[in-house]
Order: structure tokens, then sequence, then C-alpha cells
């Protein structure tokens, strides 16, 4: 059975899905920098040792959302960058935005997303597209990751 | 609003429209093949639209416009709020109440009776000096499946999914129900819908403080960085709570209703008078 926290969301007031609660927090460091996970689906926490230095600001936040709202499996990435904001979507089952000002990725990843297929894919890609934001390129995964789709 | 044509888009698998956010920040698909970014804080709105999303008229009537005047609302001094408005004799009438009252039922039947309509489902209201005025975006009425009961003329026609996912009819007020469609009017009376078990209509006057309570209960939830956005709606809904208003509890028909609040307009016009 899937917890209730993002199998039964129904906030008519919260279209856009922006108060989901996201209680699991954890602290991983990736490529040398430190990142804080928050989600609402433990399936989604990284399967990397926690950092164990709890002190310290992260260079970056990850905010994972299980939702159940976003049916399918991942298609191809497709990336869109509008100021401040680039997003990449492999359908609807799993939308990523990434707020270059808050230094912030934000997913919306749907129930039909296994764990293993999360940490398998979904994983390697985030870890990589947070090297490249942390490096000041935050475009490069995205070319090499996906040369057939459309990149505007 | 920047909007980008690409063609390579055409290709892509058809999405339903969807929409997510985070803070200010939103994002999207819009069928067919189309995304579409919005900075609230900046008022930055960036699409990129399939050739045949581009080309279609009902696309950009039926979708981009109206969803994006939704999105951005509040920012841009335009606060969609969950309610219907209609107009008859050149006086705006504002139908609220929670979901799944019958405020669809209720504004096609006005509609029927003639009343001109200006939105069913959600309506955008700008201030103009100390008033408000009421928006519509000749959008359909969307009617639940049950309404067939009250409305045979459903009979000949197939719900549809609708945009937030619900089975519905989504019909076009002129057609169906003959009615005048706007797209501007001056609220000037609220009736919050409330269904009873008993039998009648009955109009009980509620107070300002309640009817800004409903309308800020009702509202989308909006984060706090977006604090401007949330103060105008509140100014909004603040004039808008000087309005005269009543709930309607009704155990009727919607058409019976709706006879029943063209009666009691023309009785507390004749009072007034």
């Amino acid at each position: 059975m899937r917890p209730l926290e993002f199998s039964h969301y129904s906030d008519p007031l919260d279209l856009l899905r922006r108060f989901i609660q996201t209680p699991m927090k954890a602290t991983y460091r990736i490529n040398g920098a430190r990142v804080g996970v928050e989600t609402n689906d433990r399936a989604l926490l990284p399967e990397f040792p926690l950092d164990a230095d709890l002190t310290g600001p992260c260079a970056l936040e990850w905010k994972l959302i299980r939702d159940a709202d976003s049916p399918g499996l991942l298609e191809p990435p497709m990336f869109l960058t509008s100021g401040t904001l680039t997003v990449v979507a492999m359908g609807t089952a799993c939308l990523i935005g990434l707020d270059h000002e808050a230094c912030k990725f934000f997913g919306f990843i749907g129930t039909d997303i296994d764990a293993l297929t999360f940490q398998k894919y979904l994983l390697p890609f985030l870890c990589r597209m947070t090297k490249d934001v942390l490096s000041g390129d935050p475009l490069g995964c995205f070319v090499s990751w996906s040369h057939d789709s459309a990149h505007v | 609003m920047e909007i980008i044509v690409d063609s390579r888009l055409d290709t892509t698998v058809n999405r339903p429209a969807y929409f997510r956010g985070s803070g200010h920040l939103v994002l999207g698909f819009l069928p067919p093949g189309s995304f579409i970014t919005y900075d609230l804080l900046r008022k930055h709105v960036r699409a990129v639209l399939s050739t045949k999303a581009a080309r279609d008229d009902c696309f950009w009537s039926t979708l981009l416009i109206p969803i994006t005047i939704g999105i951005l609302g509040s920012t841009v001094g335009v606060v969609p709020l969950h309610c219907a408005c209609l107009e008859q004799n050149g006086r705006g009438l504002l139908i609220a109440g929670d979901s799944g009252v019958g405020k669809s039922t209720l504004t096609a039947a006005l509609a029927q009776r003639g009343f001109a309509l200006i939105s069913d489902d959600w309506t955008y209201f700008s201030r103009e000096q100390s008033t408000v005025v009421a928006h519509g975006l000749f959008s359909p009425i969307k009617l639940l499946p049950d309404a067939v009961q009250f409305f045979r003329e459903l009979r000949e026609l197939t719900p549809a999914m609708s945009l937030n996912g619900e089975l519905a009819y989504e019909v076009d007020p002129a057609r169906f129900a003959g009615s005048t469609v706007k797209n501007i009017s001056r609220p000037s009376q609220i009736f919050f819908l409330e269904r009873t078990s008993s039998r009648g209509c009955h109009f009980v006057p509620c107070t300002s403080a309640s009817i800004r309570e409903f309308f800020e209960k009702n509202a989308e939830r909006l984060p706090d960085e977006l604090i401007d956005a949330k103060n105008f709606r509140s100014t909004v809904i603040r004039t808008l709570s000087t309005l005269p208003s009543w709930v309607l509890r009704t155990g009727e028909s919607p058409q019976r209703t709706s006879e029943a609040i063209d009666h009691f307009i023309l009785e507390t016009k004749y009072a007034t008078a």
C-alpha cells in the first residue's frame, strides 16, 4: 500500500501542487558538494551514504515530490530554459524544474516510476545536472543526454 | 510573454494539460505538444508551441490565454475567484458556493431564463477606481453528468474529460441556452448557494465578514513570496464584500431556483426604488 501523503493529495486550492509536504529530509555529498534532499516518499531518497557533516549550508536543494497525478513512464528528456528557470520534461511522469536563483531542483515524479527506475536512471541524471549546475554549465548535461529531442 | 514555435514539437507524444509549480515558478504542458513556463515574480511567460498548437485558434482561446490569465492572476491585477457571473438589465450578479452545490446547473438555468452569461466556473476581477469589474473568458458551461436530469437537451451530447480530469458536458452557452454571452460586467449582488433537503428557496442576508471569509477560504493558495498578489486579492475581496449578498438555501430544481432568483431580484429592485 502506498503512503497516504502522496496517494491521496486532493487540495482543490493547490492545483499546482506547491504546498505538498515533504517531511523526509536528508543531506548527501554529491560530486563533492553538499546537497539537501527533501521528499514525501522515502523511495525518492538517494541510496547514497548520508553526509556526515551536519553543519553548513547546502550548495543545492532537491525537492522531489511523488505525484500520484503524474501518470506514465519516462520519456526522452526535453528541456526549456527561461530566465532563471530550466525545465526538464520526461513526459508527465517526470517534470523537473531548476530554479537557478534559489539553487533548487524541484521534481514531480509519477507513481509509475518505481524505486529501481528512480535510483538507476533518474538519480544519475539529477547528479549530473547537479554537477553541471555547480560547475556553472547547467545545460551541458542536457545536450549529451538527449541530442534527438527538441532543444529550445 | 515570449512565444516560440518549434516544428520539432509536432512529433512529440501528445499529453493532457498538466501544470505544476514551486513558489513563484510554474511549468507545464499544453496539448498539442507544447511547453510553458511562468515566473510570477517577474511576470514573465515563455512558451514553446508546436506548429499545430500555434495555428489552432481554439488552442489560444480555450487553453493558452485562459490558463495563462488564471496562473498569472493576481500578479497582473486580475483576481480569479471561484464563482459564476451573470447579468440582467445591466446589473451583474455572482453565484458562489461550495464545490458540488450546483452553481453550474443554476447558472445554466439562469442563462436559459435570459440572463446574460459572463462566466461559469471562474470569474476574473479587476479593480476600477473603488469598484470591481468582473471579466469572463467566453468559456463553456461545464455540467456534470447528473445535470442531464434537469436539462433534457444534454441527452444528445456526450460528456468528455475536462481539464481538471472530471467527466463533464462542456456546452456553448449561446447554443445551449440561447444566452447572450458577455465578457465584462459590474457585479451588484452576490448569492451564496446552499442545498437543503426542505422544499422552497430562502434568501438570508449575509454579512461582509462572511463574504470575505468565503472568498479568502476558497481562493487558490499562494506562496508567501507572492505577498503583493495576495494583498491585491484581499483588496478585491474586501470590495466585493460591500455588495448586497444573500445566502440562497434551496431544495428546488435549478429551474425553480432560477425563477426564485429572478423574482427576488425584481422584488428587491422595487423595494429599493
